[in-house]
């Protein structure tokens, strides 16, 4: 009896997924718990094992499709068994290259060229059912001279500029021009105008000699999200550095004591540095925000964002209620949901920016001595964590001494004039 | 004409005389104590009260419209109240002796003609009729408030109800007997023999006919009184009344049972006045209205005047007149003299007359004279007649605090139920048959000659090679419609058919031929030509429980039917409350080439009429399916045809007629040609042309045309065409209604507000001139052809490349005509 492996919802509000790789091939066999195949939401990518054994009979989608979810995507069963009733929407086979349907419009009446004026003259005349048309297939019809009774622009005048239409939107025009740039494989204006992103750039000193790779669902959601950052906020970074003495301290204590089996998780620099954050915004919760515009959301719980770098890309995570934790609860939490991230099954509903408050992203491992990190938005704030450097430090009486600092780089959003009067403890 | 009658020019040459018989004038002479051995004490104290409480109702409506309070009950009333005050002895004498079966029609001053009719249809009834009557009628709605805190008889209810039903009626209360829908003119109840009342002056005089007609047909018990006033002895559609009541055919040709004369009474109620005009010395000739019966037949109608200021005189006459109806003598005319001391309206100063006259009336009052009577006869005691006048005042008091509390009797909730009035204005029922009985028929459908030669006729109008067959061979439209008719002949005995030329000649257009020679006379026969009793006496028919199928000949000829048409038959299933029923068909054809006033089509006068269902069917199959989904229906329909279309063999619909029975729901227009660049919407026989624009189009512009065939106007769904204009953006409307106000300009309207996003174009109606109708070698210059569709799309909705216009349709020319009124 053949099954259908249907797309997962992941989260409720997750309408289509982008398949990502066939693990397996139409034909091949499976057993339970096989990744057959990866594929993304806007937030994370997953794997989905097979839930029966058996031969992988048809797969409905090709790499890098947008799959509803809840659809089928391959059939499970015995070889021979028919799939016609799991196909979605019935019979046709989109995982072959849809044939383009050369649309033999009979020669009705005869088209007119598209013919412009000047300036428009007077009130512009022209159907509703042109204007409609003019208004989906982006002609700007304000230019066109009508052919209908007593010139007005009718239906066809509009059918008839859209053929002759340039293949790009003004901007893309001028861009085009002036960067000699020209339209790429992609257009993504409104009636398949290229608009100025679709526009790639055919370069004479190295021509074709490069490859273009799609970026993926989550580089282009990480792109936009950055870009996004930086265009609608007000960032500043403070850098300062923090003495690491105590710090290091500590985190000799909880080596010793995990390797005496006294505490059974790994107290890392990093945890020690989020506890601490975490109690700072308790003290300073002006920073624990949300800036929306016209009004903020002051939290009073800490749901700490934790950048978290994948081979897919950087994700940020949210530690739900990280105030209430341990110091041991929260390096497991953390430990856990960097896992997840990683291994790509964690709730999109955690990495949504607007779950978490505060954010900290820890490159101390690079060797990164100071950042300018990017605000999650709408929080306020983000804390970058660098490395831990010895520098000179007056240690009282004209003795100095070179003492390990910690640099810390505070982004802030300065639209909100709360935050910027946090300083760091 | 039958052959059957000769007419011998020697016989009809002959030099002669017409002689008369004396009219009769108030010939009643007896004293009460004389009509004693004719009536009990009860039965002469009943005529005083039933007198009483109609003064008494009327003066109680007289107080409340000119004082806003009767008794210390206040109210106002807006709508109208024309009062009968003074007229009581004409009605209770009219109503006394009729039985619940006898039915009465009335005017606009009838409220004591049915106080009148219900008091003695109440004396009639036993107790348990009578409960069962106020328990049915609206399931209760009218009983309920008078049957709450009841005690008494039951007969004491009855007028409780009958009061009550009647005020609450005038009063637009939904407790009343038609829902508030009929009001004051048109208050009625048939479980009392009372058919409506008619606010038309001598609505009544054809359509009581047509009542009279239904009792003679259908073999009913009873007889019909038409009560109209003096003054509707002016009005045409009476005297076309009295023509088609008076036939010769009831006597000369009708056969065995149904040979003899309608049960028919004209009850002239005469008191003198036409609103202001004094019908005796001023707006009449007839001196005494009695003498018209000697114009109408050699009976004179048994014509008489009658004393109605004294209800025994009335009473004695309809006794007399009745063993005339039952000899079927009839029909008979009653003048019945009488006087009104309320104005027409209590708007009415009295202005026409002098006080004296009144004065002088009121003397000789009748319920002031019967009482004293009554008296001397030692039939009653002054106190009884007190006690009787303090009863009914009591009874009035009750009924107007019950009618006027708007919680016990409330308007209709138009607020809650927005469509109330909406879902009366059709009865939209399915019924094969209005009575269950074998149908009378000379000889069984397969025997008929007609019926017989279709079964030999081509249903498509092609062959396999898409070759004509010959007309002869053709089942044509014409016979698409015999055939619906003849099918429910057969399944419906109510069913009958009349109009000029129905017999032997077959209906003028040949629809007819064949079933003269299936149907007795008395279900299909000529009439006058007089459409205002030919449409008249179907809607009193029809109002009866039939089912009727009238014919007018030309569409031209609708003008002389108008009120019937506009006024009466679609009113009555609404102002009843749905009481009535109406299966009507009426059959209406457009002429051609018959000139000005025989070509005219005025699709649109019935259209905007609301409560009325008009189609016109433009193929044979449409009309075949049209025509039988009518005959099914109980609401009425205006079923035009066109003089363009007896011959055209079905073109359209795959497999040609079927012969077995189908209905077309009245309302669906039908896509008679698919296309994508604009659509042609056509209403009758404009299709044709229509589709040889559609073919010109395509092959001279490439330009693919959709033909829809609107089929009918009213009810119409415009989902279709929206759709098609959501393809095509373009729509012409096309029919041979010349342009100004016709149903064309209406749907165009229409498609506008609803499509207007998917037009490329306004839609553009191609109507004809508004002029007279040409000579059949002019109505080219008149009537849409091809060209003109063609013309009018190049100038107004798509420049044809390369097109010659032949006619002008610019907007400088549009304007230029309006401004003409051409």
């Amino acid at each position: 009896m053949a099954i259908p492996v249907l797309m997962p919802r992941q989260g409720q509000s997750v309408e289509t997924c982008i398949l990502g790789e066939w693990v397996k091939k139409k034909g091949d066999a499976v057993k339970v718990g096989d990744i057959l195949f990866s594929y993304e939401t806007d937030k994370a990518s997953f794997e989905e094992d097979a839930k029966a054994d058996g031969i992988l009979l048809d797969v409905f989608f090709a790499e890098g499709d947008e799959v509803p979810v809840l659809v089928n995507v391959a059939v499970i069963g015995a070889a021979g068994e028919s799939v016609e009733e799991f196909r979605p929407g019935g019979h046709a086979a989109p995982v072959t290259e849809p044939v383009e349907v050369a649309e033999t419009k009979a020669e009705t009446v005869a088209a007119p060229e598209a013919k412009t004026v000047a300036e428009p003259t007077g009130k512009v005349k022209i159907s509703p059912r042109a204007k409609n048309l003019a208004e989906k297939s982006g002609v700007a019809y304000q230019l066109l001279q009508g052919s209908g009774p007593e010139g007005r622009i009718i239906e066809r005048d509009i059918e008839a500029a859209a053929q002759a239409l340039p293949k790009f939107t003004p901007l893309a025009q001028e861009k085009a021009k002036a960067e000699g740039l020209k339209a790429g494989e992609m257009a993504t204006g409104l009636g398949g105008k290229a608009v100025a992103k679709d526009l790639i750039s055919y370069n004479p000193v190295y021509s074709d000699d490069f490859e273009v790779k799609k970026l993926t669902n989550m580089r282009k959601l990480i792109a936009k999200a950055m870009h996004n950052s930086l265009q609608n906020s007000a960032q500043l970074t403070h850098h300062m550095s923090a003495d690491a003495r105590t710090l290091m301290a500590l985190r000799k204590n909880y080596k010793r004591a995990l390797d005496a089996g006294q505490i059974s998780q790994n107290i890392t620099i990093n945890d020690l540095v989020c506890f601490a954050v975490i109690k700072a915004l308790k003290k300073f919760p002006q920073v624990n925000t949300h800036f929306i515009g016209d009004s903020m959301r002051w939290f009073k719980k800490v749901h700490l964002g934790l950048a978290v770098d994948t081979d897919r890309g950087l994700m940020v995570p949210a530690i739900k209620n990280a105030d209430d934790l341990s110091l041991e609860g929260l390096s497991t939490q953390m430990q856990a949901i960097a896992g997840q991230c990683r291994k790509g099954n964690v709730s999109p509903e955690l990495l949504a920016s607007e779950a978490a408050t505060f954010t900290i992203s820890n490159l101390g491992n690079y060797g990164v001595e100071m950042f300018t990190p990017v605000i999650n938005i709408p929080q306020t704030a983000i804390l970058g964590v660098c490395t831990i450097i010895p520098r000179p430090k007056d240690l009282g009486d004209g003795v100095y001494g070179f003492v390990p600092m910690m640099g810390l780089s505070l982004t802030y959003d300065h639209q909100d004039s709360m935050a910027a009067k946090q300083r760091f403890s | 004409m039958p052959k059957s009658q000769f007419i011998d020019p020697s016989e009809v040459r002959k030099a002669g005389e017409i002689t008369f018989q004396p009219i009769p004038v108030n010939q009643y002479n007896k004293t009460v104590e004389e009509e004693k051995a004719n009536f009990s004490n009860e039965d002469l104290l009943r005529i005083y009260r039933d007198m009483v409480v109609i003064r008494e109702f009327e003066t109680m409506l007289n107080l409340i419209k000119i004082r806003g309070d009767y008794n210390g009950i206040a109210y106002d009333h807006p709508g109208p109240a024309h009062l009968s005050i003074g007229q009581e002895a004409a009605a209770v004498g009219m109503a006394y002796t009729l039985g619940v079966e006898d039915f009465i029609f009335g005017s606009h001053r009838s409220h004591g003609e049915i106080l009148a009719k219900g008091l003695s249809a109440i004396a009639k009834l036993s107790d348990e009729q009578l409960m069962q009557v106020m328990e049915s009628h609206f399931d209760g709605i009218t009983f309920a408030p008078v049957k709450n805190g009841h005690s008494g008889t039951v007969k004491e209810l009855a007028i409780k109800f009958l009061i009550y039903g009647t005020l609450a009626e005038i009063f637009a209360r939904e407790t009343g007997f038609n829902k508030g829908l009929g009001g004051s003119m048109h208050a009625f109840f048939t479980p009392f023999g009372v058919y409506p009342n008619n606010a038309i002056v001598g609505g009544s005089g054809d359509i009581a006919v047509g009542a009279a007609l239904y009792k003679k047909v259908n073999r009913k018990s009873g007889i019909v009184v038409a009560n109209i006033g003096d003054a509707s002895m002016a009005c045409g559609p009476v005297w076309e009344g009295l023509a088609f009541a008076t036939m010769d055919q009831f006597n000369e040709l009708w056969e065995g049972d149904m040979k003899g004369g309608l049960p028919l009474i004209i009850n002239i109620m005469n008191n003198q006045y036409g609103m202001g005009g004094q019908t005796c010395g001023e707006t009449m000739g007839y001196n005494i209205a009695a003498r018209i019966g000697a114009g109408v037949n050699a009976d004179q109608l048994h014509a008489e005047r009658v004393d109605g200021y004294n209800p025994l005189a009335v009473i004695d006459a309809y006794k007399r007149k009745r063993a005339i109806l039952e000899e079927k003598r009839g029909p008979v005319l009653l003048d019945v003299l009488t006087y009104r001391y309320s104005g027409h309206s209590p708007s009415d100063a009295s202005s026409y007359r002098s006080k004296e006259e009144v004065e002088a009336w009121e003397a000789q009052d009748s319920i002031a004279g019967f009482g004293r009577e009554l008296v001397k006869a030692g039939v009653a005691t002054e106190d009884q007649l007190a006690g009787i006048k303090s009863d009914t005042i009591n009874l009035m008091e009750t009924n107007l605090k019950l009618a006027i509390d708007d919680k016990v009797s409330p308007r209709m909730d138009m607020a809650k139920y927005p469509n109330l009035i909406g879902e009366m204005m059709f009865s939209n029922e399915s019924v094969d048959k209005m009575e269950d009985r074998a149908p009378e028929v000379n000889h069984p459908m397969a025997e008929n000659a007609r019926v017989q030669q279709l079964t030999k006729k081509e249903r498509f109008a092609f062959d396999e090679n898409g070759k004509a067959h010959s007309k002869i061979k053709t089942y044509a439209y014409r016979d698409g419609i015999f055939e619906a008719i003849v099918d429910r002949f057969y399944k419906d005995p109510t069913l009958i058919a009349y109009g000029e030329e129905n017999r032997d000649w077959g209906g003028a257009f040949a629809v007819y031929r064949g079933l003269t020679e299936a149907l007795p006379y008395h279900r299909l026969f000529n009439s006058p030509i007089s459409e205002a009793s030919i449409v008249g006496t179907a809607i009193g028919y029809a109002m009866c429980g039939g089912r009727v199928i009238p014919e007018i000949m030309y569409c031209d000829f609708l003008g002389r039917c108008g009120d019937q048409v506009f006024n009466q038959l679609p009113k009555w299933q609404a102002m009843s409350g749905n009481v009535i029923k109406m299966p009507v068909v009426l059959r209406v054809s457009v002429g051609s080439k018959y000139g000005a006033q025989h070509s005219q089509d005025w699709t649109a006068l019935t259209a905007q009429i609301p409560g009325l269902k008009v189609v016109f069917p433009a193929t044979p199959y449409d009309a075949k399916g049209l025509m039988n989904a009518a005959l099914q229906g109980t609401d009425p329909v205006i079923f035009f045809e066109s003089q363009r279309l007896y011959d055209m063999g079905e073109m359209f619909h795959k497999g040609g007629v079927p012969e077995a029975y189908y209905e077309i729901p009245i309302g669906e227009p039908d896509i008679k040609r698919e296309g994508k660049d604009v659509t042609i919407l056509t209403i009758g026989a404009t299709l044709y042309r229509a589709l040889e624009a559609a073919d010109q189009l395509q092959e001279k512009y490439g330009m693919s045309a959709e033909v829809i065939d609107a089929r009918s106007l009213s009810p119409f769904n415009y989902e279709p065409v929206l759709a098609s204009v959501k393809k095509t953006g373009r729509i012409v409307i096309s029919g041979d209604a010349s342009t100004r106000g016709s149903f064309m300009k209406e749907m165009a309207q229409t498609i506008s507000e609803l499509a207007f996003d998917d037009l490329d174009a306004p839609p553009v109606v191609v109507g004809s001139r508004n002029w007279i109708t040409p000579a059949y070698e002019l109505e080219d210059s008149f009537f849409p052809c091809a060209d003109w569709i063609i013309d009018a799309i190049h100038e107004k909705i798509l420049p044809l490349k390369g097109h010659v216009v032949k006619n002008n349709f610019t907007n400088a020319e549009q304007i230029r005509r309006n401004k003409l009124g051409v």
